[in-house]
């Protein structure tokens, strides 16, 4: 599989075949063995012989904030493609399409005090989608990438759970 | 005392409730409804609903704080520190309720929770007290009246709230054209947050330090102070980093700081513990501040240099023991301590609260290291109530030694789910002035002013490759775990059991990458 991965910095390609690695085709030496607690996404990575601790905090699809040794990585994935193949129908994973559909979630518990989208209308990326509240302070989410709104889950006025998946955009 | 109430909730109810079983003590917990999974609900002996989410519904009710030590039969109450700690009405109500009450006496909370009749106290205990008025200003006080009481005392100055607490009520006033608003903002303020809207002037002292003397006293009239605190870093007058000693201060001071805190708690008949709290200037010259008539969040540091247990203390004088620590033993130090405060909140978010859950999370531990937490993996962190969930402290042999281990500890803590203070402490302590020990109660909001909002913790390049590969890694997995079905034995058919290919738990990613292979 290859990733296209981007940092603050710029985006890198990262290639994974057959237990091999390369990273914008420079082949690197990766070991990495999942640790903790099976729900928490973290790997013990040896890439030469210098360990990394790397746990994912996801915030939203298209966006995670990764954990390197305790320092903050935001890795925005939306540009991420699985080779050159494309997802046919009846694919395992096309049902749930989770890298094709971006899913803005809740950052924190809090209430629901605006949704700006109706599902169906486009929306351009970084256009303000819903706001939350919650401590007394407002939050607008913004759309990670331009798209379509395929479901609006959120609910005026109602209470959600933090990562509760608030608004769909294909 | 054979059972004892412990009527807060968190890291402070952790620490009471282990120093109950310290001393062989029964211990009862209270919870509001999302508390009812919380640490300090299962470490306790027994546990007693108390209400609502809502602080007032619940920790702050005095009523059914006494009912549920009714109930369980608990004999004593431990207000830990924050919701009713400070609070004469509850100490007294305790007492009429036949329980006793872990802190000093109803009277003594009542005169120091006052900030003007305890600048009475101090001046009569023959302590300087930071110039300002010494009656308090009620609501009906005319403008110009005020305004004269200020010239007097000359800008900038500083209006607190009588009642005050945490930076509330209280406003800086740098010219006589902004002191009409600025009274009127404060008032309003007091009010709200303390139910009185007096108000008082003090003189606003150019970068001092802020140092603060612990002591305990017991019922027989002995009193001991302890070692000073420096708790200058502090973030909107909230404390965030405290070390002891203070790098700043003679052995000669130290002993008349002590001497000073010491004669103002005499001068009140205060048991149990407390903290003296003081401005100190450049020129060694100190103020009497405000008195804590509580145990305080950073008492841990002091513990770390004296080894003095102060809580096992405070629940040894309630039940009328004669405090017998060696004054020399807690007046000086044995080598350094620090603690940073762990806060559920976002540093580079300008420090929003960032409640939810811990998905993960490892605290430090190792040598000379101490980790205070309310809360573990898989808990929540309530958006009800303070974002403080663990108190981090180390010791060394001196400061930079000290320093190092807290470090290290802040290295190793690791905390998913939530936000926390832990990337701008491990700034903070390689911040040159921090090193150097050149600071004042201004210096943090300073140095956060000139960061102008960049991220605390930047990753290397190095850390940003491992970083993608993490990310690689987890949408291998993710991917892998979309051909699991939701439930076991429910398999689709056609779809292959995911226990051919795809590892659950503690897979590897080659396992991964073969069933990456399999799909393809």
């Amino acid at each position: 599989m290859t990733f296209e991965l981007a940092t603050r910095s710029r985006t890198r390609k990262v290639e994974s075949r057959g237990g091999q690695w390369w990273m914008d085709g420079r082949k690197v030496d990766v070991d990495a063995v999942k640790v903790g607690d099976a729900s928490a996404a973290a790997w013990s990575v040896l890439i030469g012989r210098r360990s990394y601790e790397v746990a994912i905090a996801e915030r939203a699809a298209g966006e995670l904030i990764v954990h390197v040794n305790g320092r903050a990585v935001v890795v925005n994935g939306a540009a991420t493609r699985f080779g050159t193949r494309r997802a046919r129908p009846g694919d395992a994973g096309a049902g749930s399409a989770p890298l094709q559909s971006v899913r803005v979630l809740a950052p924190m518990p809090g209430r629901i005090t605006r949704v700006l989208v109706k599902a169906g209308e486009a929306v351009a990326a970084r256009q303000g989608l819903v706001v939350v509240e919650a401590m007394k302070m407002e939050n607008e989410l913004r759309a990670p990438r331009a798209g379509t709104v395929t479901d609006v889950r959120a609910v005026e006025g109602a209470l959600v759970e933090a990562n509760a998946v608030l608004i769909v955009i294909e | 005392m054979r059972k004892i109430l412990v009527a807060n909730r968190g890291e402070i109810a952790v620490r009471v409730i282990r120093a109950c079983r310290d001393l062989g003590l029964a211990s009862v917990a209270v919870y509001s409804e999302c508390d009812r999974a919380a640490r300090h609900v299962r470490l306790a002996d027994e546990a007693c609903a108390i209400g609502p989410n809502a602080p007032a519904e619940s920790y702050l009710s005095i009523d059914r704080l006494i009912d549920a030590a009714r109930k369980t039969g608990a004999d004593a109450v431990h207000p830990g520190y924050g919701f009713l700690a400070e609070n004469a009405q509850f100490a007294s109500a305790c007492r009429t309720a036949g329980l006793t009450f872990i802190g000093p006496t109803p009277e003594a909370i009542a005169l120091m929770g006052s900030k003007t009749q305890a600048r009475r106290a101090a001046i009569s205990a023959g302590v300087p007290v930071v110039p300002g008025t010494e009656e308090p200003i009620g609501p009906g006080e005319p403008d110009d009246v005020i305004a004269s009481m200020a010239d007097r005392l000359g800008y900038p100055l500083l209006i607190k709230a009588v009642a005050g607490g945490g930076g509330k009520g209280m406003r800086t006033v740098t010219s006589a054209a902004d002191l009409t608003s600025a009274v009127r903002a404060a008032r309003s303020e007091a009010g709200t947050a303390f139910g009185d809207a007096a108000i008082y002037l003090e003189r606003r002292l150019i970068r001092p330090r802020h140092i603060e003397v612990q002591l305990l006293g017991d019922q027989h009239g002995t009193v001991i102070p302890f070692v000073e605190r420096e708790c200058s870093i502090q973030r909107r007058h909230q404390k965030v980093v405290e070390e002891t000693p203070s790098p700043v201060i003679s052995p000669l001071m130290r002993t008349q700081l002590a001497n000073a805190a010491a004669s103002v708690a005499r001068g009140v008949g205060y048991t149990s513990a407390g903290t003296i709290e003081f401005l100190v200037d450049d020129a060694d010259r100190y103020w009497f501040l405000e008195m804590n008539t509580r145990l305080q969040v950073e008492h841990p540091i002091t513990e770390m240099v004296t080894g003095i247990d102060l809580v096992e203390w405070q629940l040894r004088i309630a039940r009328g023991e004669t405090l017998d620590v060696d004054p020399m033993l807690a007046n000086t130090p044995d080598g350094h301590a620090i603690e940073c405060r762990i806060y559920a909140e976002d540093p580079d978010m300008g420090f929003m609260p960032s409640p939810g859950r811990i998905v993960a999370l490892r605290a430090a531990a190792g040598p000379w290291v101490r980790d205070e937490g309310g809360i573990e993996s898989g808990g929540e962190v309530p958006i009800y109530y303070d974002p403080l969930i663990s108190k981090l402290s180390a010791w060394g042999p001196d400061r930079p030694r000290a320093i190092a281990r807290m470090a290290r500890a802040l290295r190793e803590y690791e905390v998913l789910g939530i936000k926390t203070t832990v990337p701008f402490f491990r700034w903070l302590l390689t911040q040159p002035a921090f090193l150097a020990a050149k600071f004042h109660t201004g210096y943090l909001d300073e140095l956060l002013q000139q960061r102008r909002g960049e991220p605390f913790a930047t990753a290397d390049k190095e850390e940003e490759e491992a970083a993608v590969i993490g990310v690689a890694l987890h949408l291998l997995s993710r991917e892998a775990s979309v051909a699991q079905p939701v439930a076991p034995g429910r398999l689709a058919l056609g779809q292959r059991s995911p226990r051919d290919e795809v590892p659950t738990g503690r897979g590897d990613w080659k396992a991964l990458a073969r069933a990456e292979a399999l799909r393809r």
